[in-house]
C-alpha cells in the first residue's frame, strides 16, 4: 500500500483502472440482476414460464455438450495421437468455424436440410420439420465441436511425451498408455475442456433464435420477452437464471484448470514426439477426421455456392449479384461496423488487460483480489446477459451525445477481458520480478518500466488478446442484439436479419465476405506481427 | 566509526504473514566501503537489502542514505542501483541498451549517454560487445553487463543479491577479485549479500552475519573469522573445531581453561567470563602444526593419532583423535609424499584459541 502512497502516478492509475471495471462490468450487470426487484422475482417465479426455457436449456445443453464434445475428442485425439495424412488440413478446416459465427450453421443446416433444403428435399423429395430440439441438438453439435475439438486437443497436447514414452518403455501398449497415463493426467483439463464446451453452448442464442421454433431456451426466451413484449423485468429475471447456470459451471471449471483455459489456436507444434500409434487406428483417425471436416465443408461449401448462385438450389446460375448488394450502402456499412468496431475494441481490450493484469500480477495492495476477480468476470457472463446489462444501463437519453458505436466498442472490450488479462497473467508469470525491479533500481518509476520492459516482453500475450477479443467481437451475435441502432449495425446482426427474411442469397454472401474480411484481417495482422501470430479465440 | 555513516539502518524490522524475516537490525555502512551481508538462506539478508531498495517497506525502523530518511521515497529515487541474483538482463534490449537504460531513463541524451556507456561496457571489460543480445553471453558476461547497467548511472550505493552465485567456481573467484578492484577504483558503497563466506571474506570491509532475522556479529573479515561470538557464527565461516572447556582462572588479558586433560592459558575474550563457566573452545583447522609422534613442539601441544584424511589440493586435511575428540587439522602445501599416518603431535599457538562463551 506505502508503495502505492509514494507514487501518486500508479495510484491514480490503479483508481481509473478499477473504476473503470465497476462501471462497465459491474455496474451494469448489477442493473440486470437488480431490474426485476424482489417482488418481480417473486411474480416472475410463480408464473412458471420460465420453467420450459429452463428445462429446455439444460436438456440442450446436455445432449449437444455430450455429442460436441465425443466428435471433438475423435478429432483431438486423431490429431495429437495419430500418424494420419493430412494434418495441417484438418488443422486447417477445424480452426474455419471459430472464425465464423456459430449459427451460420443453422443457416447451412436450413439450406441444407429444410423445408425446400438440397438434400432433404433435392435427393430425398422431403419438406421435413426441421424447427426445434432435434434441429437445434444437431446444429450445435455441429457448430461446437470444433470448440471441444481445440480444447481437447490443448488439454491432451499438455501431457508430457516422456511420460508416454516411459510407459510404452516399461511394455504397455499405446491404448493402455492413453487410458493409464494419458488420461487420468490429463483428467482436469478434459473436465475444463468439457464444461467450457457447455458455457458455449449454454450461451448460445443463433442458433435456438434461428432453428428452434417453439423451442424456448433460455437466452431466446430473454431476447422474445424484450422484442416481442419490452417485457423488460421478466426477461431480467430470465437472464438472471442463465446467468446463475453459467456461473456456476464457470465456477465449476475455474476448480479445475484456475480459470485458465480459453479455446487457443495457437500453432501449437508438439516439441517430441509422442509415441506411435498403429496404423490400423491411424487409418481410422483419418476416416473420422475425413467426415468430420467434411460436414464443416459441406455447411461452408453450401454458403458459398449459396453466396455464388442465383437462387440456391432451384436456380445455379453464377452471379455476384448477392456480393454486389452485401458490399453496398447499408449492408456495406454494417460490413465495415463490425471491422472498425472490433479492431478497436480489440486493441484497446488488449491493452487495457495486460495493464490490469500486471496492476494485480505485480501489485501488493489490498483488494486486488477483488479487482482480479471481476476482470476474470466477463467469462462467466452470457453475451445476451452482458448485452442486456449495457442496454439498462446506458441506453439512456443524456447519454444520447455518444456514438452507440462507442458503446458496443465498450462492450466488446470489457466483455472479452478475460482473455487478455489471463493471456497476461500468464505472460507475466513467465517474466521473473527482477526484471521489472531492474528497471526501477535504474530510475525509472513503475509504470514507466511497464512501458520499456514489461510492455515489449509481453507482445505474445498482447496479441492472443488482440486476435481473440476480434474474433469473438467480429462473431458475437447475441451481445449487439441488444445494443445496435441502424447506423450501427454489425455484420452478424445483419446476416440474422437477413435470414430472417429467408434472403438466402444476401445472407450466404454476407455470411462469407464477414468470415473472409476475419480472415484477412486475421492475416494482415499476422504480417504486422511478423508471422509469430498465437491466434487464440473463444466464444460464449 | 570514523567515517560518516553512508547507509545507515536503524531498528528495521519486516514481517511476513507471521513470520519476522527482519528482527530489529541496526548497522551502518561508511562511505566508501564494502559491506557484506552474510548468512544462510532464510536468515533475512535479501530482506534486508531490498528494504534498502526500497522494494520493501519495513515495519518498523529507519533507512537513510547519505543522511537522508528514505523509507518514503520509491525505488527509483533512492539513488541506490541494485544487482540482481539472476542479472535480470532486459531481453528485449541489446547490451548497449541495457546500459544505457538508467541513462535514457535519467534524461542523459546523445553523445554523452553513449560516451558514459562505452566507457563503462570498456570499464568492465566488455567493449565490444555492445551490439550483443544479453542471451548471446555467457554467464560472467551477463554477470558483466548487470554490474555495468547499475553503475553507469552513478548510484550512491550499488546493492549487489548474490551476484555471484550463479556461475562456476572458477569464473566465481575471477569475477570475486575484479569486484573488488572495482570497487576500489571507483570509491562507491557497495552493499553485497551472500551465503558463501568465503566471498564475504574475502571482498569485504566489514561484514554483518545474520541469522533468523537478527545481526549475530558485524565486523572486519578477520574478527568474524577468528573471534566469533557465536557457536553458529564459528560454524558458518569455515571449518572449526569447537572443543567444550572450562575456565578454571581468570587473570588480566588470558584466561586459563581445561578440556579433557588438557589445560592452557589462552586470550580473554571481549564477552564477560567467570570462574568455573562452561565455554567452547574454537580453533580454525589452519592453526595447527602437525608433526610426527614425538617432535618437540612449541606453545599448545596436544598428542594425537590419525583417523582419516582427505586431499583438498593445496591443503592436506586430517581428522586427529585426541583423547576421545577428533580434531580438524589442515596441513598447508602438503607436498607428494609427506602424508602422515599414525601417531602424530599436534602443536598450537595459545593466541589462536578464541573462547566463546555460552
Amino acid at each position: 500500500m506505502r508503495s502505492l502512497q509514494r507514487e501518486p502516478a500508479l495510484l491514480l492509475a490503479l483508481l481509473v483502472v478499477t473504476a473503470l471495471v465497476f462501471l462497465f462490468v459491474v455496474y451494469p450487470q448489477l442493473q440486470v440482476v437488480l431490474t426485476p426487484g424482489p417482488g418481480g422475482y417473486v411474480q416472475y417465479l410463480q408464473e412458471g414460464t420460465w420453467i420450459g426455457p429452463l428445462r429446455n436449456s439444460i436438456q440442450l445443453t446436455l445432449l449437444s455438450t455430450t455429442t460436441a464434445v465425443v466428435l471433438g475428442f475423435v478429432y483431438a485425439y486423431a490429431m495429437v495421437y495419430s500418424n494420419m495424412r493430412w494434418k495441417p488440413f484438418f488443422r486447417l478446416v477445424g480452426i474455419l468455424p471459430l472464425l465464423s459465427p456459430p449459427f451460420v450453421v443453422a443457416a447451412a443446416y436450413t439450406l441444407l436440410f429444410g423445408a425446400r433444403g438440397v438434400i432433404s428435399y433435392g435427393v430425398f423429395g422431403q419438406s421435413p420439420n426441421i424447427y426445434g430440439l432435434n434441429g437445434v441438438w444437431g446444429v450445435q453439435t455441429i457448430a461446437f465441436f470444433p470448440f471441444a475439438y481445440q480444447l481437447i486437443a490443448d488439454a491432451l497436447s499438455r501431457s508430457d511425451p516422456r511420460m508416454e514414452q516411459a510407459a510404452r518403455n516399461l511394455g504397455a501398449g499405446s491404448w493402455r498408455v492413453f487410458r493409464t497415463v494419458t488420461l487420468p493426467l490429463s483428467r482436469p483439463g478434459l473436465g475444463a475442456a468439457i464444461l467450457t464446451t457447455a458455457i458455449y453452448i449454454l450461451e448460445d442464442f443463433g442458433n435456438p433464435q434461428l432453428i428452434g421454433g417453439s423451442f424456448y431456451v433460455l437466452p431466446t426466451e430473454a431476447y422474445s420477452l424484450i422484442s416481442s413484449f419490452g417485457e423488460f423485468t421478466s426477461a431480467a429475471a430470465v437472464s438472471t437464471i442463465l446467468l446463475l447456470l453459467a456461473l456456476g459451471l464457470y465456477l465449476a471449471k475455474v476448480r479445475l484448470d484456475g480459470g485458465r483455459s480459453f479455446v487457443t489456436i495457437s500453432g501449437r507444434a508438439s516439441s517430441m514426439p509422442r509415441p506411435p500409434v498403429s496404423a490400423a487406428v491411424s487409418r481410422a483417425c483419418f476416416v473420422a477426421c475425413f467426415a468430420l471436416a467434411g460436414i464443416i465443408l459441406l455447411v461452408y461449401g453450401s454458403l458459398v455456392v449459396s453466396a455464388l448462385t442465383l437462387r440456391f438450389p432451384n436456380n445455379l446460375q453464377f452471379t455476384t449479384e448477392h456480393f454486389q448488394y452485401v458490399l453496398s450502402g447499408t449492408n456495406g456499412d454494417a460490413l465495415r461496423n463490425t471491422l472498425v468496431f472490433s479492431g478497436v475494441a480489440a486493441a484497446i481490450s488488449a491493452v487495457f488487460a495486460l495493464f490490469a493484469g500486471w496492476l494485480v500480477q505485480r501489485g501488493t495492495w489490498p483488494g486486488r483480489r477483488v479487482l482480479d476477480l471481476l476482470l476474470i468476470l466477463p467469462a462467466a457472463i452470457p453475451g445476451i446477459f452482458f448485452g442486456l446489462g449495457y442496454l439498462l444501463a446506458f441506453n439512456q437519453r443524456w447519454l444520447d451525445f455518444v456514438d452507440r458505436g462507442w458503446l458496443i466498442i465498450i462492450a466488446f472490450v470489457f466483455w472479452n477481458i478475460p482473455v487478455g488479462y489471463q493471456a497476461a497473467v500468464a505472460g507475466l508469470r513467465q517474466i521473473d520480478r527482477s526484471i521489472d525491479e531492474a528497471a526501477t533500481s535504474l530510475g525509472a518509476s513503475s509504470i514507466r518500466g511497464f512501458r520499456d520492459v514489461v510492455l515489449p516482453m509481453l507482445g505474445g500475450s498482447l496479441r492472443v488478446g488482440f486476435v481473440t477479443t476480434f474474433v469473438r467481437a467480429v462473431t458475437t451475435l447475441s451481445l449487439v442484439i441488444f445494443l445496435f441502432t441502424p447506423p450501427t449495425t454489425t455484420a452478424t446482426i445483419r446476416i440474422y436479419q437477413l435470414v430472417g427474411d429467408l434472403n438466402w442469397g444476401a445472407a450466404t454472401a454476407y455470411t462469407v465476405a464477414d468470415i473472409g474480411m476475419a480472415i484477412i484481417a486475421l492475416l494482415v495482422f499476422a504480417v504486422l506481427a511478423r508471422g509469430r501470430i498465437a491466434l487464440g479465440a473463444a466464444r460464449a | 566509526m570514523p567515517e560518516t555513516a553512508h547507509v545507515r539502518v536503524s531498528h528495521v524490522t519486516k514481517r511476513f504473514g507471521g513470520v519476522t524475516a527482519v528482527d530489529d537490525v541496526s548497522f551502518e555502512v561508511p562511505k566508501g566501503s564494502f559491506a557484506t551481508l552474510l548468512g544462510p538462506s532464510g536468515c533475512g539478508k535479501t530482506t534486508t537489502l531490498r528494504m534498502i531498495a526500497g522494494f520493501y517497506d519495513p515495519d518498523l525502523g529507519d533507512i537513510e542514505i547519505g543522511g537522508r530518511r528514505v523509507n518514503n521515497l520509491p525505488v527509483h529515487r533512492r539513488g541506490t542501483a541494485m544487482v540482481f541474483q539472476d542479472y535480470a538482463l532486459f531481453p528485449h534490449m541489446t547490451v548497449r541498451d541495457n546500459v544505457a537504460y538508467g541513462l535514457r531513463v535519467a534524461h542523459v541524451s546523445g553523445p554523452d549517454r553513449t560516451r558514459r556507456v562505452d566507457e563503462t561496457l570498456a570499464f568492465v571489460g566488455l567493449g565490444g560487445l555492445g551490439d550483443r543480445w544479453p542471451n548471446q553471453l555467457s554467464g560472467g558476461q551477463q554477470q558483466r553487463v548487470a554490474v555495468a547497467r547499475a553503475l553507469v548511472i552513478q548510484p550512491q550505493v550499488l546493492l549487489l543479491d548474490e551476484p555471484l552465485s550463479n556461475l562456476d567456481a572458477k569464473l566465481r573467484e575471477q569475477l570475486r577479485v575484479e569486484m573488488r578492484i572495482l570497487q576500489r577504483r571507483l570509491g562507491m558503497t557497495f552493499v553485497y549479500v551472500t551465503h558463501d563466506q568465503e566471498e564475504a571474506l574475502s571482498l569485504s570491509d566489514w561484514i554483518a552475519v545474520m541469522n533468523a532475522g537478527k545481526v549475530e556479529q558485524a565486523g572486519a573479515p578477520w574478527e568474524i573469522y577468528y573471534h566469533p561470538r557465536t557457536a553458529f557464527l564459528a560454524d558458518f565461516v569455515g571449518a572449526v573445531n569447537l572443543v567444550p572447556a572450562q575456565v578454571t582462572n581468570l587473570a588480566d588479558g588470558t584466561a586459563t581453561v581445561s578440556f579433557g586433560r588438557h589445560r592452557a592459558e589462552v586470550r580473554r575474550p571481549e564477552a564477560s567470563l567467570r570462574a568455573g563457566q562452561d565455554v567452547r573452545l574454537c580453533v580454525r583447522p589452519e592453526s595447527f602444526t602437525i608433526a610426527p609422534e614425538g617432535t618437540v613442539a612449541s606453545g599448545i601441544s596436544l598428542p594425537g593419532t590419525i583417523v582419516r584424511r582427505a586431499f583438498l589440493g593445496d591443503t592436506m586435511r586430517y581428522w586427529v583423535k585426541v583423547d576421545d575428540r577428533e580434531w580438524i587439522v589442515d596441513q598447508p602445501d602438503p607436498g607428494g609424499s609427506a602424508t602422515l599416518d599414525g601417531p602424530v603431535s599436534l602443536s598450537l599457538r595459545p593466541d589462536r584459541v578464541h573462547v566463546i562463551a555460552e
